[in-house]
């Protein structure tokens, strides 16, 4: 009986702390999601600003050199853009809206920097995109930055949580 | 060959936008290899351009004289065009634009009209496009055969050579069948054939789309694409040793100046000019001063009297008589 009683509270903690992890997890898969998108950024600015290359090609390129965690992303967008004959980029970049989110734990500040790139992508010259990449790049620091403050408050106290509150229901049910 | 040529318009259709794109596929065939330039003004009917006259496209792709019968142009349907003219990368094309055009894969070339920008160094940019205009780039092979047979100066050279015509009556299309011809070699000559340089100042010639010509400039050719034909003349002559120099639609006091220094070093010019008669030319300044000095010695004038690229007259350049047969 006591065996049972100790393997059914083991799975109860087990359970809930793996869900703290789980939980806890996101915030750190944020914070390293926009750090590789901020070398894909990288990456597409030297394509645009320095190698003049057209931005099919870009985002290709973009999806070759970096992470391929993040990188994807701009292929679904080059796909996306190829199929629209016309449209604009933004709608491309819209389209990728949800992956963003759901594979990549994106938040809707992190999207929304995402989309002010894509909304002045490719249709202005040199110069100017280079100006919207500083922006670009400046925010998506800031957005780190936040990422990382909110994994170090977050992340422990998740696992804690997890486990404390297994403990607690096993504690209540003996 | 027909059906190359219909190939070839719907190449170009892949770089309008959809809803045009559905409507200019439908043309007939017959229409289609004809067509020379397609015309998009925003609000404004769609027009191609056929032998020198223009119809409008109705929505099923029917030609019509009747404007009101004809699709209308939406901006959105120019800025979709453009961004697929441009692949979607202003800032690769930045120069192109400057100039007020884009060239397309297999040579044809897209014209701009919309505000112009300026900046410290000259134009800045085109903002807010309101008019396109794709030409379609048709190579005819073998218009310049008879030509160049006039132009061959024993034991082996060619004689300096202006060819002078109206816009529309295929100038370039015979310099550029003229610059193969002669690269490629001619049979009189005993199949040799000429190193020359060319200068694209306005990218029509070669048609160089990613580095690589789109029109068949013959295997002895050297090109530099965009170059002003002063900048062109100069490099050319430094490190790539021409025999000949082609270049097109010279007019100014410095392409004049260009042609001297060429001459200097002992190349050959072809070259094109607008216009239509000598007497036309002897008014222009820059021209008078080539005329009178005697530089070319042959002038080929152009016209469309019996279709696009006809020969009118070949005039020898020292007593000015025409040596046509």
């Amino acid at each position: 009986m006591i065996f049972i009683k100790f393997m059914g509270g083991l799975l109860i903690v087990l359970s809930t702390t793996l869900m703290g992890f789980y939980y806890g997890k996101k915030y750190s898969s944020r914070l390293n999601n926009l750090i590789y998108m901020e070398q894909c950024i990288k990456i597409l600015e030297t394509e645009i600003v320095y190698g003049a290359v057209p931005l099919p090609e870009a985002l290709v390129n973009v999806y070759n050199k970096g992470n391929k965690k993040v990188s994807f992303v701009f292929k679904e967008i080059k796909d996306h853009l190829l199929a629209n004959r016309g449209g604009d980029v933004l709608d491309s970049f819209s389209y990728v809206i949800n992956s963003l989110k759901e594979k990549l734990n994106f938040k809707k500040e992190d999207i929304e920097m995402l989309i002010s790139l894509g909304r002045v992508l490719g249709s202005s010259d040199r110069e100017d995109q280079e100006k919207n990449f500083k922006f670009v790049l400046s925010q998506i620091a800031i957005l780190e930055g936040e990422a990382k403050m909110e994994r170090d408050k977050n992340e422990k106290m998740f696992k804690n949580l997890g486990i404390l509150t297994g403990l607690t229901i096993v504690i209540i049910l003996i | 060959m027909d059906d190359k040529e219909v190939r070839i318009f719907d190449n170009v259709l892949e770089y309008t936008c959809l809803e045009l794109n559905q409507v200019l596929k439908n043309i007939s065939s017959e229409y289609k290899k004809e067509i020379e330039e397609i015309r998009l003004r925003s609000g404004m009917p769609l027009i191609v351009y056929i032998k020198g006259s223009d119809y409008f496209v109705t929505q099923r792709g029917f030609l019509t004289k009747n404007s009101s019968e004809s699709i209308l142009v939406k901006r959105e349907d120019i800025t979709k065009t453009f961004q697929l003219i441009s692949n979607y990368s202003v800032y690769a094309f930045e120069e192109e634009i400057k100039n007020g055009f884009i060239t397309l894969k297999g040579g044809h070339r897209v014209g701009i009209g919309g505000k112009v920008l300026y900046g410290i160094n000259g134009i800045e940019t085109i903002k807010n496009i309101s008019s396109l205009n794709i030409r379609i780039a048709r190579e005819k092979l073998g218009v310049s055969d008879e030509i160049a047979k006039h132009m061959i100066d024993f034991p082996r050279a060619i004689h300096n050579t202006l060819i002078i015509s109206p816009p529309q009556c295929g100038k370039t299309t015979l310099l550029r069948d003229l610059i193969r011809n002669l690269s490629d070699g001619v049979s009189l000559l005993g199949g040799e054939g000429f190193k020359i340089g060319v200068i694209d100042e306005r990218s029509e010639l070669a048609g160089m789309y990613n580095g690589a010509p789109q029109h068949n400039i013959g295997l002895r050719t050297d090109v530099l694409d965009g170059c002003n034909k002063r900048d062109g003349t100069r490099m050319l002559l430094r490190a790539m040793s021409p025999e000949i120099i082609a270049m097109d639609e010279i007019g100014s006091i410095s392409d004049v100046e260009s042609i001297h220094e060429s001459l200097k070093a002992g190349v050959k010019i072809i070259a094109t000019v607008h216009g239509s008669t000598l007497e036309d030319l002897l008014s222009r300044n820059s021209l008078k001063i080539l005329i009178n000095e005697k530089i070319f010695k042959r002038y080929v004038f152009l016209d469309n009297s019996k279709g696009v690229g006809t020969v009118k007259d070949i005039i020898e350049g020292n007593y000015f008589k025409s040596i046509m047969r």
